[in-house]
């Protein structure tokens, strides 16, 4: 080994540049765990806090008392988680009745003017949301539909149906057609093998299209609050009143409370969102 | 009446027609394989067979029934895919027994009728394996054995061996060939290997630009073909448009011809290494094709080599059982009874049926 000074040198050099390097990507760290979370931490600071004034930096009062108010049989929180859990599992069920069977045959290259079809579900989001709700709001008034659940759900299943129909378009694509001919050939009827071949394999694509409906309906507000509002309360009607209201700890315990599916569900979609299910979306 | 009738089928999508007149007779318990290059149309007739695409015109009979109008599901022909096509989310026996408990079959027969196939094909003891955890010859079998389960009228294969390694794919085919011959059953088999065809089938109807050019028994096919795309096809890899304008190759055959395409292949060229000056002679024990030139290439290929002798503008492939170094000057003898000549002008008495020149190749 040579101790030359320029070698001593380098290597002092390397050193610390390794050290700043390593500080420097530290302090990336931070900062990004700060933005994604500093504003996490203190919704949960407020879940807990009991009073908590301006030029104080932590609540001065800390206790339990709004988690009894809102898992009180009797108040809006509860009420309202049925009312969105009750609207999303609805909404899971009418988006899965027309994206199973329409991604199944929006999956066969052959359906005429098949590019039309799925463009025609994306249509609604191509357009500012506030003026598709405001107008559907206005159409149901016609229908009175406005303030019931079934135009809530209405409402959430052509929002949830851009999810549901590519992911099941992709799902269904990723099946072998083979796999379908070798039932057929074996004496099984068309139902009898959509049931029981093409269904099981694009099973997961599929669950996990319900999950995003039923995530997407769950933290709806636009649509609820013009076609439900005032009659039908969902979650996020609640924590957009509690937090107008300055009700600060009703609204975090009740974002926390939508934030568990979120966090579940996105757990269990990475399972069943497939590389080769993805690299079929929009095809 | 034969048991798979198939009469003059014609399979086509849009303007553009796969498959025209095809004519074919299998009996009962026979195996015939469609045999041709790739695009010949040979699956898409295993296709239409099934009912996976639709019949322009003609029919196809089963034991006396027209079944071209019949959905894939109603023919009781089964077929071995080219990709097995197993269902990942069953085990084996699943896989297996799926076409028994379509017809609603007792759940113990089914056992009973999956034990049994499973002894066939002798996968014993792997009924609740996942497919997926299966090797390829163990798939084949698997997919073999649920196309076998429900006993049906004829069974096809798709190129059953092709994405098998080497090794596998010869146990495998004389398997298939040994069940065959067991279980007696009427099968038709798809591949481009014209050895799987000669080994494997009763007899061998060879696909090209979708028709076919000859049925027959493998020595039918291989000795005596009736058209050069045949012979091409069954592995005659010389090929000499005749008349040539070049002293060094002459045809001593009789009666004579004038024009004609003649085929044959390099293992029937007999080499004989001799010196240039002599002249070849012409009597009775030399009669048939006689090529003289130089070596060009002399390749190794394991049992034999592979000799290019190099004649004009001509270079035919010979086997010999020795090297012989470049340049070498060799006689090539090609016996008459080694040639397949086809005449091309009409009213020749060629050995071979007459056709046009050129044309179907």
């Amino acid at each position: 080994m040579i101790h030359s000074p320029i070698h001593l040198l380098t290597k002092r050099f390397n050193k610390r540049y390794f050290q700043a390097n390593f500080w420097l990507q530290c302090l990336f760290i931070l900062l990004l765990a700060l933005v994604l979370f500093g504003p996490i931490l203190n919704l949960l600071i407020w879940t807990i806090a009991e009073r908590w004034y301006f030029p104080h930096a932590l609540p001065t009062q800390w206790g339990l008392k709004y988690w009894h108010q809102v898992f009180n049989p009797y108040s809006d929180v509860s009420g309202s988680l049925f009312n969105s859990v009750f609207i999303a599992v609805l909404t899971v069920i009418v988006c899965l009745l027309v994206s199973v069977p329409a991604g199944y045959a929006l999956s066969k290259q052959t359906l005429p003017l098949r590019v039309f079809w799925m463009l025609l579900f994306l249509l609604p989001q191509a357009f500012p949301n506030l003026t598709v709700y405001i107008n559907i709001a206005r159409i149901f008034y016609d229908f009175g539909l406005n303030g019931t659940f079934l135009g809530v759900i209405i409402v959430h299943s052509v929002h949830g149906l851009m999810f549901s129909i590519w992911i099941s378009v992709a799902a269904f694509s990723t099946t072998d057609p083979m796999l379908e001919r070798a039932s057929r050939n074996l004496g099984a009827g068309p139902f009898y093998t959509f049931f029981h071949i093409v269904l099981p394999q694009a099973a997961p694509g599929i669950i996990a299209s319900a999950i995003f409906v039923f995530l997407e309906s769950l933290d709806e507000f636009t649509g609820t609050f013009f076609v439900g509002s005032p009659n039908i309360s969902t979650l996020p009607l609640l924590l957009y009143t509690a937090s107008m209201e300055g009700n600060y700890q009703i609204a975090s315990i009740t974002a926390l409370i939508l934030l568990v599916p979120s966090v579940l569900f996105m757990v269990i979609i990475t399972k069943f969102m497939r590389p080769d299910m993805l690299s079929k979306l929009g095809k | 009446m034969a048991h798979l009738h198939i009469e003059n089928l014609q399979v086509g999508y849009g303007n553009k027609l796969i498959l025209k007149n095809i004519n074919l007779a299998v009996e009962q318990g026979e195996m015939i394989a469609l045999l041709g290059p790739s695009g010949c149309g040979k699956t898409t007739l295993l296709n239409a067979l099934c009912g996976f695409i639709p019949v322009s015109q003609g029919d196809i009979f089963v034991a006396n029934r027209a079944i071209s109008k019949r959905p894939a599901e109603k023919r009781n022909i089964t077929m071995v895919f080219q990709s097995y096509a197993l269902w990942p989310h069953m085990t084996v026996a699943q896989n297996i027994g799926y076409g028994l408990k379509v017809q609603k079959m007792k759940h113990a027969d089914i056992t009973t009728r999956v034990t049994e196939l499973l002894k066939i094909v002798k996968l014993e003891g792997l009924e609740n394996d996942r497919v997926t955890a299966l090797s390829g010859g163990q798939r084949q079998r698997v997919a073999l054995a649920r196309a076998l389960a429900i006993r049906p009228d004829v069974l096809v294969l798709d190129e059953p061996l092709s994405n098998l390694d080497a090794k596998v794919r010869l146990s495998v085919r004389h398997e298939i060939k040994a069940l065959q011959k067991q279980l007696g059953f009427t099968s038709l088999i798809v591949t481009h290997d014209q050895e799987e065809a000669l080994v494997m089938a009763d007899r061998i109807a060879v696909l090209n630009h979708g028709t076919i050019e000859q049925i027959g028994t493998p020595e039918d096919i291989y000795h005596r073909p009736k058209t050069p795309f045949v012979a091409d096809f069954m592995g005659a890899d010389n090929h000499l448009t005749w008349p040539i304008q070049n002293a060094a190759i002459t045809l001593n055959i009789n009666p004579t011809i004038t024009q004609a395409e003649i085929y044959f292949r390099s293992e029937n060229a007999l080499v004989s290494t001799r010196p240039p000056a002599t002249n070849v002679d012409v009597n009775p024990s030399n009669m048939g094709l006689l090529i003289e030139g130089p070596v060009e290439q002399s390749v190794f290929f394991g049992n034999n080599y592979q000799i290019s002798v190099r004649c004009g503008t001509h270079t035919i492939q010979a086997n010999h059982d020795q090297h012989l170094p470049e340049h070498t000057p060799v006689l090539l003898r090609v016996p008459t009874d080694a040639l397949h000549i086809f005449a091309t002008e009409a009213g020749n008495s060629a050995p071979q049926h007459s056709l046009s020149p050129l044309s179907n190749q």
